[in-house]
């Protein structure tokens, strides 16, 4: 092989090579799954397995809430798909939801999920068309799932009885 | 030095030595970058390179070579420096008393180290015993302090060390693959540094009139 060949050769390979070590320094990925899925994310080739989540819909729907997040988990292995995302923090939220009071943990779990939908989402813009959810943007849901962690006075407001869950 | 080892081996060598470095297994797997202090100790480490002949900066980067070779050079001089820092930062202690002291040992022995000039063989020696002992006391000494005491013996002697030092010596403990990893990652910098073009260390007049007093110098 020419020299010039070998030297431009290993410019790219340096260049590649970094560039991947950065994108791990920043992403900080769990698994592999979460490597695969975002490099294939980040040339547009990633796409869930629209069967589990399909599976985890279904579970969703029927207030089968951790049945659903597994799924949703299975549909989207590297946590890169903006709407499971926010199914996943929707469905934290449903089961922490309580009319006296909220599972925090639950909720923390939820919050971590929907700001990684938005993080994901176009401009952190998410609007998902399910008539059969009262929250239909990250921003509506993240709200209520900051509200319920916090503690103030209207957590003391006998009317939060009435409350319905959304 | 072959344009192979100049484009590709000693680049990729680095470049595996600045992620690996920075890998904190725990419940978790994080990477850690370098500490600001660490990239100082990197680049009193390539300084020192320089100063003893085993890093010959003229053989990375020169008006003689093609744009593309120095662009080859600059690379291999940039990644030489991360991969000194993460390894650097992948001895120092994480917290407490022993960070301080490792960081303190490091610059102090790296300024010592530049005072004596010593040549590319001594340089490369005193790195590996160095390197191998800060690594025998992160990895075996500390950790096997901060570990959990198994016997009641252990557990006693720990909460002694503890009380008297008031909780700055132990450390979190490590994964059991850290060390492993750890070691990995310093032989690898060890084996780049070695493979790294040398020159002639650019002694002193002084020191040559003293080595060699029939051939003096002006």
């Amino acid at each position: 092989m020419p020299e010039t060949t070998t030297r431009a050769a290993g410019v790219a390979v340096t260049v590649i090579y970094a560039a991947l070590i950065a994108w791990l320094y920043a992403r900080q990925p769990q698994t592999i799954a979460q490597v695969t899925g975002g490099l294939s994310a980040a040339v547009g080739a990633y796409r869930i397995d629209e069967q589990a989540f399909a599976d985890g819909l279904r579970f969703f729907q029927s207030d089968r809430f951790v049945e659903a997040r597994m799924a949703f988990a299975r549909a989207d292995p590297a946590e890169r798909d903006v709407r499971t995302q926010f199914y996943i923090a929707y469905a934290f939220y449903r089961q922490g939801w309580g009319r006296l009071y909220h599972d925090d943990a639950l909720y923390r779990e939820g919050l971590d999920a929907v700001n990684r939908a938005i993080a994901l989402a176009p401009h952190g813009r998410l609007i998902v068309d399910d008539a059969r959810l009262q929250m239909h943007t990250a921003d509506e849901l993240k709200a209520e799932l900051e509200a319920g962690i916090r503690v103030d006075a209207s957590d003391f407001n006998p009317a939060r009885l009435f409350r319905e869950r959304k | 030095m072959t344009a192979i080892r100049e484009a590709l081996v000693l680049p990729s060598l680095f470049l595996t030595v600045g992620l690996l470095g920075g890998v904190r297994l725990g419940q978790t797997v994080v990477l850690v970058p370098p500490s600001l202090f660490a990239l100082i100790l990197g680049v009193l480490l390539v300084r020192l390179l320089i100063q003893s002949g085993a890093l010959a900066p003229e053989r990375l980067l020169s008006s003689v070579r093609t744009p593309l070779a120095n662009v080859n050079g600059a690379i291999v001089l940039l990644t030489l420096w991360t991969a000194s820092a993460q390894t650097f930062a992948l001895l120092i202690p994480d917290a407490g008393l022993p960070r301080l002291a490792f960081n303190i040992y490091f610059l102090l022995l790296l300024l010592n180290t530049s005072a004596a000039s010593p040549d590319r063989r001594r340089l490369l020696r005193s790195l590996a015993v160095t390197f191998g002992s800060v690594f025998v006391l992160k990895f075996v000494v500390l950790a096997e302090l901060s570990a959990p005491g198994t016997g009641w013996l252990k557990r006693v002697l720990q909460a002694m060390v503890e009380g008297i030092t008031l909780g700055t010596l132990t450390q979190e403990v490590l994964h059991p693959a850290t060390g492993y990893i750890a070691f990995f990652v310093v032989g690898l910098f060890l084996l780049g540094v070695f493979l790294l073009p040398y020159g002639r260390p650019p002694a002193s007049t002084d020191l040559q009139n003293t080595l060699y007093p029939l051939a003096r110098t002006t």
